[in-house]
């Protein structure tokens, strides 16, 4: 076609373009629609499950020996939410951060799948018969040697122990050892010789002093969630709680908590103690202690003069069993023992625990060859115990070792056949945890994968063998425990309903190999080493002795008292540390007489200057992608040294301290460690308690005087709802308390309770699991987007807790800690914990500022965040005072991208209820939002208003402290609406006027001899 | 391109594509609706519905209990079409003509074995569905009186089901402001609404952002 040049309009080929473009347009936008979706219904509906609804399961936790019970959630069978049984006599409904975590475990990617057996060297897939087939064959060619056989079963209460203990004797197999890496073997002991039981009773709210002489009993020691109920409690007597004094080497969480710190050296306690009970020298004790005598001489007074008292005992050192054995005498003599010291009521939880020696011994019977066939369920001991053991070339010893672990640890690597168990949440059993009284197990899904329970697959062995046929009665341990069960099958059905029943588990009637008359290894004495530091390693709060490590939520969950997540340091005194000229981040390497271990320095003023502090649990070799390769193992540089009790002990040698040239930034969540009188954790002295408000050092001036009422509190965030929210419209806007939806009459809001609050993080957790909240903190999350000596060079950064480290962290609820007191290095400091979410303000600097209206206040006073307007300007994060919004940095709930938090089957835990969040959203507490609405539901539903404190969020529920307090504050007969008028009640940034929905109730503080 | 033709033919074209993408946008092109799947089975609800007067809570048992709906068992078309005479050929029954139905017959032969026990589920292509962050509850608006026609259209007359309404956000807040008739829950179930049922006032709900969206 000619061109004419100079016409005019449109020409036909370029007028075929235009259509043709705008066609293309039309057609792409009017066809896009969301891929066509399948609904598969059931073949069967089962009974008693709605969809769309939960159905709860109660059974219980195996995460450590404690046995709390359980409610597990579950939604079109899975399960989603563990939450703590509120009839349960172990827990009374909370639940720890990791119980909270084990659907992390039940959810592992890195599971195995199916059974497998070493082949030509590599672990290769079989079939369940094949294995159950290869197990039967070897222990039937056995023969003698069966009496040299190693079974190692992770400690737990409950009738398991006592059929394992059946099928080995059946086969000629000695008693398994029982082991638990947690359990403070030398305190077990010494309470069975003083008060005839391992663990007694704690009352704390019956003591009028405590005493922790290192025993940590907010974290690993003894049961957490138990021991944090009762404290809690003596702490909310106010005035009138029990002071509270820790006495160690290092200010551990539960030191944090104390209202008084006497740091002491390493192996000077016994000599404390008898100085504190009258028996020994104070002179000498606070010289071998190395702390001031007049505050020992004090203590002494006190512990004389106030009854009752609660003296504790949770040393590492070698002498730990004596320890205990003088603080128990202490307690009888002050006549502790039936008031605050409870034998009667005792938790089973550690009886007939098989110590660490016990382990030890069996570990060198293997390296001398003795065994022939070595078994471990639920134990990991390539890992646990220290590397001087030097335990793989003990299993390489053994001809055939057989793991039930479901995880590749460093263990069931080195093993020629793997049997997985399931998982608690998928078995049955059953656990003791207070005489007389039976907690059920029962699963509350079928499998993930195809695993079997460990009792059915050694009912399977016995079973193919027609001469072992009948050596076990029922065909799988569910019917063997019914069979045990008074009343039967009916009976069992209606008590797992509850979880519990009266009765008693099976007890074991086989005796364990007694360990070789030698004593256990001593240490050499700590005075008379090597070194300038101590070096301390202590069990972490979090991660325990490294068996909760693979799971993420736990690997981001900050350490409670350095704020450290994804990451190994070595914590070392800030004068110390000047001194030395370490910093922050600087590789420090720690040589004692049995090896060596490095790890970045953190400055700590909760050490002795003398005393550099590890956590175990990092520094895995294997255990799966979010274990491995992270962080360094502490007891790598630990020489294998026992208490009298056969306890490890984990304070025990002096070391060598050098400062390296590598640097490693410190992966934290802190943003600075001191509040500077910005009053966000404020703390009452009990003498000011029982004065007038106006003089409270720490009382600012219109503190509480405020009122707590429904609705919003700013004209100005009226406008983002237009003129539905528009006082004047003839509607007068949804925020009129008289509005005919009855939307504005609630104002929902929480009370958290600093005097109750240990920073122990549960609440953290159960967040997590409550939100769909995605990890950040593993090596293949994070970006570099400029060539960076720890990114790969690809543009990924992958240090674990990159975008921790950029301060792109995810945690809608944040335990902060701030320290007041110690800038001189001094011992004497008090600490604040703080949970800190999104305030949701009646006056939110978020609300007006952002540009598509993705944040609003909602009538019934919640700041809501609505995912799907958000385009991610993060203006409102911008404005947020208290730092509480979160931005999707990376698409972490996006299957296709790198990034994705979830992988199979992790994203079976996700909460239907709660929107996964993409890339480019903001995100923040919303007061479990979705609980509100269901409730409000499931009030409807049922004809009837909601009741006063009929739910709560998912962090009050976890808080063994009960620290967390949520619901109406417009009706008075929710419990918040009377706490947000307390005396200690407060508002973080008060002055701004941003009229939050949270209200802090300060911190009561004990200091010595009364002091304001 | 020469000079003048671009001053007539590039504004051209981006006015255009504007109105076209502006149109669209407000089309409903965007939506589902009147999406109309096959599915596995042609189940036929006037059959079930009108002719044998099956309640929808019948099959779509949690409607007024969850936010889910539910969806039917195999087990509950099983129930009964394992025991209606001879299957899914039946001989001339008195005045009833003799009738083949292939669909019965895929029921019996794919989803249930030759005792009638179901032996694999059916895999129905869905056509109601809400993105992922709007929570809706059924059971509220069940219960509140909404008929499920007013939303899903007379499913009763739907020999294939297709979707009736939009489900744009837009009308779901209209309705709530507005307020919902329960005159017309008694037309839309195909009665004839009394004066009594004309005079009670329209059911408002709340529309604020997080009553859905969370």
């Amino acid at each position: 076609m000619t061109e004419r040049s100079g016409s005019a309009g449109v020409k036909r080929r370029d007028f075929l373009k235009v259509l043709g473009a705008a066609g293309a347009v039309t057609t792409t936008v009017g066809c896009f629609q969301e891929d066509v979706e399948k609904l598969i219904p059931y073949l069967v509906s089962p009974d008693d499950t709605v969809p769309g609804v939960s159905t709860y399961f109660a059974t219980t936790c195996r995460e450590c020996a404690a046995g709390c019970g359980l409610i597990a959630e579950t939604r079109d069978g899975r399960a989603i939410k563990l939450e703590g049984n509120p009839a349960h006599p172990v827990n009374h409904g909370a639940l720890c951060a990791r119980g909270q975590a084990s659907l992390q475990g039940l959810y592992n990617p890195d599971r195995y799948r199916h059974p497998m057996a070493r082949k030509n060297g590599k672990l290769e897939r079989i079939t369940w018969d094949e294995g159950i087939r290869t197990l039967r064959e070897r222990i039937a060619g056995l023969g003698a040697g069966a009496a040299n056989a190693v079974f190692v079963n992770q400690h737990e209460t409950g009738s398991f122990a006592a059929f394992l203990d059946q099928w080995l004797a059946g086969y000629g197999m000695p008693a398994h050892v029982a082991y638990d890496g947690e359990a403070p073997h030398a305190v077990m002991q010494a309470n069975r010789q003083s008060y005839g039981s391992a663990w007694p009773a704690l009352d704390f709210s019956a003591a009028k002093l405590i005493v922790a002489i290192g025993a940590d009993f907010i974290e690993l020691w003894g049961a957490s969630v138990t021991q944090q109920l009762s404290f809690a409690d003596a702490r909310a007597k106010l005035a009138d709680a029990p002071r509270f004094v820790y006495i160690g080497p290092r200010r551990s969480l539960t030191g944090l908590n104390a209202d008084e710190w006497i740091a002491c050296k390493p192996g000077s306690e016994l000599a404390i103690v008898n100085a504190l009970a009258g028996k020994g020298d104070v002179a000498a004790a606070a010289t071998a202690g190395g702390v001031d005598q007049a505050v020992l001489q004090r203590l002494a007074g006190e512990i004389a003069a106030t009854k009752p008292s609660l003296v504790l005992s949770g040393v590492t050192t070698a002498n730990a069993l004596d320890v205990a054995l003088a603080v128990n005498a202490l307690n009888v003599a002050a006549g502790n023992v039936g008031v605050t010291i409870k034998p009667a009521e005792a938790l089973t939880a550690f009886d007939r625990v098989g110590s660490p020696n016990d382990l030890r011994d069996a570990v060198q019977r293997m390296a001398s060859g003795a065994v022939p066939i070595a078994m471990f369920r639920g134990v990991n001991p390539v890992y646990v115990l220290p590397k001087s053991l030097r335990v793989a070339e003990a299993l390489a010893k053994v001809p055939f070792k057989v793991s039930f672990s479901p995880f590749p640890d460093e263990t069931t690597e080195l093993c020629d056949l793997v049997l997985p168990d399931d998982h608690f949440l998928e078995s049955w059993g059953d656990a003791e945890s207070v005489r007389g009284s039976v907690s059920l197990q029962q699963p509350a899904m079928d499998r993930v994968f195809d695993t079997r329970a460990t009792a059915d697959v050694l009912i399977g062995v016995t079973k193919g063998d027609p001469a072992t046929a009948n050596r076990i009665p029922a065909a799988d341990y569910r019917s063997w425990l019914i069979g045990r069960f008074p009343g039967g099958a009916q009976a069992f059905g209606a008590a797992l309903a509850r979880g519990m029943a009266p009765g008693s588990a099976a007890q074991s009637t086989g005796t364990p190999r007694t360990v070789a008359a030698a004593q256990p290894p001593a240490p050499a004495p700590l005075e008379g080493q090597q070194g300038d530091f101590y070096f301390v390693v202590y069990p972490s709060p979090v991660l325990g002795d490294g068996r909760a490590t693979n799971k993420p939520w736990l690997q981001e969950l900050p350490d409670p008292v350095t704020k450290i997540a994804w990451q190994s340091w070595i914590e070392i005194h800030p004068t110390t540390a000047a001194r030395l000229g370490i910093e922050n981040g600087d590789h420090i390497t720690v040589t004692t007489a049995a090896g060596t271990v490095t790890a970045p320095a953190y400055v700590y003023l909760g050490v002795r200057q003398d005393v550099v502090a590890m956590a175990t649990g990092r520094g895995h070799t294997g255990y799966g992608r979010y274990a491995q390769n992270v962080g360094v193992n502490p007891l790598d540089a630990l020489p294998v040294a026992h208490d009298a009790s056969g306890g490890l002990a984990l304070a025990t040698v002096k070391a060598r301290i050098a400062k390296t040239a590598d640097h490693s930034p410190i992966v934290s969540t802190e943003g600075s460690a001191r509040q500077h009188a910005r009053g966000i954790g404020r703390a009452v002295t009990a003498a000011e308690l029982n004065g007038p408000e106006e003089e409270e050092v720490e009382h600012f001036a219109g503190d509480n005087k405020h009122d707590f009422l429904p609705g919003l509190r700013s004209p100005v965030a009226n406008d983002a709802q237009g003129v539905l929210g528009n006082p004047k419209s003839k509607d007068k806007g949804m925020y009129d308390p008289e509005h005919w939806s009855g939307m504005a009459k609630r104002r929902w809001a929480m009370a958290i309770d600093l005097a109750r609050c240990t920073g122990c993080s549960a609440c953290v957790t159960a967040c997590y699991a409550e939100n769909n909240i995605p990890t950040v903190g593993a090596p293949w999350q994070g970006r570099s987007l400029r060539p960076f000596h720890s990114g790969d060079g690809n543009g990924w950064d992958t240090r674990p807790g990159a975008n921790i480290l950029k301060g792109r962290e995810m945690q809608w609820i944040r335990i902060e800690r701030y320290y007041e007191g110690g800038e001189d290095g001094s011992s004497d400091f008090d600490t604040r914990f703080v949970p800190m979410m999104c305030q949701h303000c009646g006056n939110a600097p978020c609300e007006p500022v952002c540009p598509v209206y993705a944040t609003y206040h909602s009538p019934d006073g919640l700041n809501v965040q609505v995912y799907n307007r958000c385009v991610g300007t993060r203006y409102c994060s911008n404005g947020c005072p208290y730092k509480v919004r979160y931005f999707n940095w990376h698409g972490y709930g996006e299957p296709a991208r790198r990034q994705y938090a979830f992988p199979e089957p992790l994203n079976w835990q996700l909460n239907p209820d709660v929107t996964v969040r993409g890339k480019g959203v903001m995100e923040k507490c919303s007061f479990c939002v979705q609980r509100i609405r269901e409730a409000e539901h499931r009030a409807k539903l049922e004809g009837r208003p909601l009741a006063a404190d009929e739910f709560t969020t998912a962090c009050a529920q976890a808080c063994p402290s009960r620290a967390i307090t949520f619901g109406d504050a417009a009706d008075e007969n929710w419990s918040v609406a009377r706490l947000a008028e307390d005396r200690r009640a407060y508002h973080v940034f008060e002055e701004l006027n941003t009229f939050t929905a949270v209200v802090y109730l300060k911190k009561v503080n004990h200091p010595a001899g009364g002091a304001r | 391109m020469t000079s003048r033709r671009k001053w007539a033919l590039v504004p051209g074209f981006v006015a255009l594509a504007g109105a076209v993408a502006f149109l669209s946008a407000y089309s409903g092109a965007s939506s589902s609706q009147n999406f109309t799947p096959e599915q596995p089975i042609n189940f036929p609800h006037p059959t079930h519905v009108q002719k044998l007067g099956m309640n929808c809570l019948y099959c779509h048992y949690a409607a007024n209990k969850s936010p889910d709906p539910g969806l039917p068992a195999v087990g509950t078309c099983l129930g009964c079409h394992n025991q209606i005479e001879v299957g899914p050929n039946r001989p001339k029954i008195d005045s009833i003509p003799a009738r083949q139905s292939a669909e019965i017959k895929k029921l019996l032969d794919n989803y249930a074995d030759a005792s009638g026990k179901p032996k694999k589920a059916i895999p129905w292509v869905r056509i109601h569905k809400l993105p992922e962050y709007v929570h809706f509850p059924h059971m509220r608006h069940v219960n509140a009186g909404v008929a499920c026609q007013s939303c899903h259209g007379q499913v009763q007359r739907m020999q294939r089901v297709y979707q009736f309404s939009s489900l744009n956000m837009g009308w779901c807040v209209n309705c709530h402001v507005n307020g919902y008739k329960p005159a017309d829950a008694v037309r839309n179930t195909e009665g004839y609404p009394t004066a009594a049922d004309e005079a009670l006032p329209p059911k408002k709900a709340r529309y604020d952002c997080s009553a859905c969206h969370y």
